[in-house]
């Protein structure tokens, strides 16, 4: 069938008719995108496809051996004879812009890392943020020091023209910082970069008039704040205060200091700040509160005493901080602070899932947080390699597990070789949901739970950090709940090789629990962080509910026992949870009301799978266990059980395999936020494959069944790298299916080429005709869609 | 009970719309059944294999400078400046129908039994008994603003052979990418932008040996299965819409029950666009269109009758076989309305799979509610661990998104 309406293209171009400046082929050929993402072609074609496109602005790479082979995307939409919008994600490389010979203007504005130009005489760091303008008439080496995230535009010559802007020639690039228009406009083009693909043909055109009207008031306006090739008394004015912004904290700071250290004489210092209508004293007594003023809020800094934020931002002097303070802002510092507080806390009660992204950027700053010891931790290997066996059990026990985070940094519990059958056992981090089915009498889990007001077994419960400064939860912040069991260290893996995750067996774990013995018992939570939270129709609005269920694994079925909404709890160390907002905090049963009987005489029929696999990713930081990416993780996909296979590909030395989050049963989309969450272990055959040819390409989790493979497509696919630092809070604000029908999509075209030796049309029709696409999960931050092909297609010959 | 029988003959289709103005083909009782026949929309795609010597199918795709049988093909203008031609393509799929129901009316329910499905032979002595459908992957398809390989973009049609023998199995014939095409009015076809334009083969160049060693298993079933809305006269086949129409799930194959909400008199049920195979998204635009021969037994279900039933409170489609019930999430659950009098072209800017997640994930709740009488929050952890969601299409403007709930999982009592 077709549904493509020729009238609407028809309709748009009749009202072009009238414009000049469209060319009649961009409309025939519609939306007039174009984009590249690695994932969409086997590595040796990427190189290839990269240049193409960034030939489209205008540049080339010139160090492009290994840029492509990580995440990297590219998408562009616009006319280049008028101005073409894009949106980049690349790695470390030199980008240098092609001569050209018809006049063209490009912008670029790094998204949140420095950036720098080198030209025959010049060079001009571009901080994250500002925007910078080049003249494209000669080449300009456009530096980027580390994975970067760019919005860039290239503007024509004829289409200022059209705006009735002359030509001003200037020979250095200019950069904006994000004041007054400039700003407005660097804010247009970042927002218009993010929704290029949203955008209707009549949405894009007026898009374009409006920013190109903006950039022309703009180049005329505003002054370049900041032209280091031409130093200025503004300039330079404005490398003082950077100077100046430095050493706040030093409380010997003097004029005559700065003076020297700006290379000037503290008299022409003064008479600067005498131009700006300021003076030294006062401007940096006034940097110095503010300053303050800020890390008494700073989520890393709210436990610091008011004298140590006094000290570390350069007073002397607490008592004379305090009256300045007050003057300045009308409240005494402490006071100021539980106002903040208290308002914030109003504000809140909104749910947030993952690291807020304010916190990610003050971590960053601060960097205090992390308490990886990575030194000490250099060799990852566990102290007896001495007995090499082929067959190991690995137990669950505090010692064996880490809770909601992923690590590079983690030290392995077993070695194992390729080939070997490892017994992991797991627990489900619901079993607190009712401690009495599901913990009481199973030592190991007893261990693992173990919490009072003295001791808890597992202390950090999430990649967040250890004190619980964003928001008091408890340590980790429960930014990632899963109990993993491991990490596993498989002998010779290196970054770059495969493996495999053979799960020839799996079992549930029976309870321990006196007059239980050897019932099957797990917890579906109706959780905050579901699909449905946001528009319940019955009342309580909004609430959260855990059902209980018993499995029978004889039956292959599990029914549900009893539920209770969830009610605030106070865990062993006296935190409230309102919400169901950090794992592990054992429910008291006496303070919630049970629902018995629920769902009755409905019988599930249980899929038992493993929710997390994953190797350690190559980031540094802990890494939050809910989103899954690249690295496996979270994937949540029923599918993934006893005769199935998942590969991952390897970025830390040794692998480093945990297991976890088992579930009994799960539809496809997990839509409460939570499967039926039960302790299982399973029975595991681990195969390295070397880099070779198979297995090359594989820089997603790939699914095998006994009779399908299954594609693992995700809103974000490498999202770590995509949204740089604040990764771990943006992808859950940014999950859609859309996207991660895209990311399967490609997979699955990148899959059919390479693997099974068909040209794009074939793989394409063969999609549509053989290849069902499915929703895998909705709640786990970084969504999924899967495409299924079945082997029996390609077994006839 | 009388069993009729349906023709897919110029008098008994038509193209590219639903409409509640068309005077019905066939008006018949609850209970009664019709063998009822479907011509593919792209049966023009490889004309030696899917029309020649086939009476009927000539017919339909009879133009010519003087004649062109079926003049309307969509929902669009059929005069005034044309750039397509009448109708536009606004709506594409060769229709059967419509059946009414005697006594229907808005407010009912009206099931309808796919009893059996079988492929229309081809007439061409050159291929006599063999079936032929056609894949193109076009330009609303998923794919075709996201190639990598050149030319860009470019519309590819592929010609599949459907092998009955069991198990059934279709499997790729050839291959050409699609030429600019002139039409015996004069118009130049330069996308596959109007329906049932005859591909001239010397304008093509045809790829052989594609797909090889790869054999699809069938899963034949009719992608458009729908009742006249009540809010326009004439309403574009693609968007499916909650009087079902283009909803190109697999599953409507034999055994399957649709029950669409009759919303004007008669119900007046048209069915085309059959399928020989389709994968879950449909990604390229079409699935491989082909055409059969479907018998339907029809059931109407007054609004008077449904409190208790499954059919209690159901505004939209649903699909019930032996295991599963399905709903369906679009985009746009009535999108004729919600979008307003420019809904045509709307909802082609609109279509999302996370708002039909949504749509999907509301349907699936209040069906487990009315119907099966659960609290909220049950069915909720129900939806959770034994409901599955999958994608539909994302090619049909109102894009969509399938909830299914095993039935097995009641029968426990």
């Amino acid at each position: 069938m077709r549904r493509g309406l020729a009238l609407p293209s028809s309709h748009v171009q009749y009202d072009r008719i009238n414009t000049d400046y469209v060319s009649v082929s961009a409309v025939n050929e519609g939306i007039n995108i174009r984009q590249f993402i690695a994932e969409s072609y086997p590595p040796e074609a990427r190189k290839q496809a990269w240049a193409e496109i960034l030939a489209e602005l205008h540049l080339q790479s010139v160090t492009i051996d290994n840029t492509t082979k990580s995440f990297s995307s590219v998408v562009l939409y616009g006319d280049r004879d008028a101005i073409v919008f894009s949106r980049l994600v690349a790695s470390a490389q030199d980008l240098v812009s092609v001569p050209q010979r018809s006049r063209v203007l490009m912008g670029l504005i790094p998204t949140d890392e420095d950036i720098s130009i080198t030209g025959s005489e010049l060079k001009l760091d571009v901080p994250a943020g500002h925007l910078l303008v080049l003249q494209m008439d000669r080449p300009w080496t456009i530096s980027l020091p580390t994975s970067v995230r760019l919005a860039a535009f290239t503007i024509s010559d004829a289409l200022l023209q059209r705006r009735g802007a002359g030509w001003v020639p200037f020979a250095a690039p200019r950069r904006y910082t994000a004041k007054g228009l400039a700003s407005v406009f660097i804010r247009t083009v970042e927002e218009a970069t993010r929704n290029l693909d949203a955008l209707s043909s009549a949405e894009w055109m007026s898009l374009e008039q409006f920013a190109a009207d903006l950039f022309v008031t703009m180049m005329v306006e505003s002054d370049t704040t900041e032209n280091q090739a031409t130093p200025g008394p503004a300039a330079l004015f404005n490398r003082i205060t950077l100077v100046i912004e430095k050493r706040l904290h030093d409380s010997e700071l003097s004029a005559g200091r700065i003076a020297r250290l700006a290379g000037i004489s503290e008299r022409y210092m003064q008479k600067l700040f005498e131009q700006n209508g300021e003076s030294f004293t006062h401007y940096l007594r006034e940097r110095r509160l503010q300053r303050a003023r800020a890390a008494l809020v700073t989520p890393a800094s709210t436990r610091l005493p008011v004298a140590d934020v006094a000290y570390s931002c350069g007073f002397g002097d607490a008592a004379n901080f305090n009256r300045m303070f007050k003057e300045r802002f009308g409240l005494p510092p402490g006071a100021f602070r539980s106002h903040y507080f208290s308002c914030a806390a109003e504000r809140g009660g909104v749910e947030q899932r993952g690291w807020p992204v304010k916190a990610l950027s003050s971590k960053k700053a601060a960097s205090t947080n992390l308490e990886v010891n990575s030194g000490a931790l250099r060799d990852k290997r566990p102290i007896d390699t001495s007995v090499q066996t082929k067959y190991h059990h690995l137990r669950v026990a505090a010692s064996t597990v880490h809770w909601g985070y992923f690590s590079s940094a983690l030290i392995p519990v077993l070695e194992i070789g390729s080939g070997d059958t490892v017994e992991v056992e797991t627990l489900t981090q619901h079993a607190s949901d009712d401690p009495n089915l599901m913990i009481v009498g199973d030592s190991a889990a007893e261990d693992v739970f173990h919490w009072t007001k003295e001791r808890k077994a597992v202390d950090r419960r999430g990649a967040g950090p250890i004190d619980a400064s964003v928001f008091g939860r408890g340590a980790g912040e429960g930014f990632g709940v899963h109990i993993c069991t491991g990490p596993i260290y498989i002998r010779d893996a290196e970054p770059g090789d495969v493996i495999e995750v053979q799960i020839e067996d799996m079992f549930p774990r029976p309870s321990c629990s006196p007059g239980n013995e050897g019932r099957f018992f797990g917890s579906n939570v109706a959780a905050w962080w579901g699909y449905h939270y946001n528009e319940l129709i019955e009342p309580i609005q909004p609430r959260e509910i855990v059902t209980i269920y018993e499995i029978f694994p004889e039956d292959g079925c599990a029914e549900a026992l009893y539920s209770y909404r969830w009610s605030p709890q106070v865990d062993p160390y006296g935190v409230l949870h309102r919400t169901y907002d950090y794992p592990g905090v054992p429910v008291d049963k006496s303070l919630v009301e049970i629902n018995n009987p629920v769902l009755r005489n409905i019988r599930i029929p249980i899929r038992p799978h493993f929710g997390v696999i994953a190797l350690a990713p190559r980031e540094t930081d802990f890494i939050d266990s809910v989103p899954p990416a690249y690295f496996g993780g979270n994937l949540d996909n029923w599918r993934l059980g006893k005769g199935s296979s998942v590969y991952l590909p390897v970025s830390a030395h040794g692998g480093l395999l945990s297991i976890g989050d088992p579930h009994a049963a799960q539809g496809d989309g997990e839509l409460s936020g939570t499967a039926i969450e039960c302790s299982m272990t399973g029975r595991f055959r681990i195969v390295l494959h070397k880099k070779n040819r198979s297995f090359l390409d594989l820089t997603y989790p790939l699914i095998e069944t006994p009779d399908e493979w299954v594609l693992t497509g995700f809103s974000h696919p490498d999202y770590l790298a995509e949204f740089g630092m604040k990764g771990q809070g943006e992808v859950y604000a940014k999950s859609s299916l859309d996207l991660a029908m895209k990311d399967a999509f490609r997979k699955m075209r990148r899959f059919l080429m390479g693997n099974h030796n068909l040209s794009e049309d074939e793989a394409i029709s063969l999609m549509s005709a053989a290849v069902d696409f499915g929703v895998t999960q909705v709640v786990d931050g970084n969504w999924g869609v899967h495409a299924i092909v079945r082997k029996s297609l390609f077994q006839v010959d | 009970m009388m069993h009729y029988k349906l023709p897919a003959t110029p008098e008994n289709v038509h193209w590219g719309f639903f409409s509640k103005t068309i005077k019905p083909s066939l008006i018949l009782k609850s209970g009664d059944r019709a063998t009822i026949d479907t011509i593919t929309h792209h049966a023009n795609d490889d004309y030696d294999r899917m029309i020649k010597g086939d009476a009927e199918a000539e017919a339909l795709f009879r133009w010519t400078e003087t004649e062109k049988t079926i003049f309307r093909r969509g929902a669009g203008p059929i005069s005034g400046y044309l750039k397509h031609g009448s109708g536009e393509g606004l709506g594409v799929h060769l229709l059967t129908g419509p059946v009414a129901i005697e006594g229907a009316e808005p407010g009912d329910v009206l099931e309808v039994r796919i009893l059996d499905i079988y492929p229309r032979p081809s007439t061409n002595p050159e291929f006599k008994d063999r079936f032929f459908g056609s894949n193109p992957s076009a330009n609303w398809g998923y794919q075709y603003h996201d190639l990598i390989e050149e030319p860009k973009p470019r519309e590819v049609v592929t010609i599949y052979e459907l092998d009955m023998s069991s198990p059934a199995s279709v499997s790729a014939v050839y291959s050409y990418q699609w030429t600019p095409q002139i039409d015996p009015d004069g118009i130049v076809h330069p996308t596959i932008d109007y329906p049932g334009v005859h591909v001239d083969h010397s304008t093509v160049t045809k790829r052989e040996g594609i797909l090889k060693g790869i054999s699809i298993p069938a899963r034949l079933h009719f992608g458009t299965m729908g009742l006249a809305p009540s809010e326009a006269d004439f309403v574009s086949t693609i968007p499916p819409n909650y009087t079902g129409g283009n909803m190109d799930d697999w599953r409507l194959t034999k055994g399957a029950r649709m029950y669409y909400p009759v919303a004007v008199d008669g119900g007046l049920f048209s069915v085309g666009d059959a399928h020989a195979t389709q994968g879950d998204s449909e990604l390229s635009g079409t699935a491989v269109e082909i055409s059969m021969t479907g018998e339907f037994e029809f059931v109407l279900h007054k609004k008077s009758d449904l409190p208790g039933t499954i059919l209690e409170g159901l505004d939209h489609p649903m699909m019930e076989n032996d295991d599963v019930w399905s709903v369906y999430g679009f985009s746009y659950a009535n999108y004729v309305t919600e979008l307003g009098p420019n809904h045509q072209y709307e909802i082609l800017t609109h279509s999302s799979l996370d708002r039909a997640m949504r749509d999907a994930f509301r349907k699936l709740r209040r069906f487990l509610m009315g119907v099966h009488k659960l609290s909220e929050d049950e069915a909720i952890s129900l939806m959770s661990i034994a409901a599955d969601f999958t994608v539909t299409q994302v090619v049909d403007a109102n894009w969509g998104v399938t909830g299914s709930l095993r039935k097995s999982i009641f029968k426990y009592s």
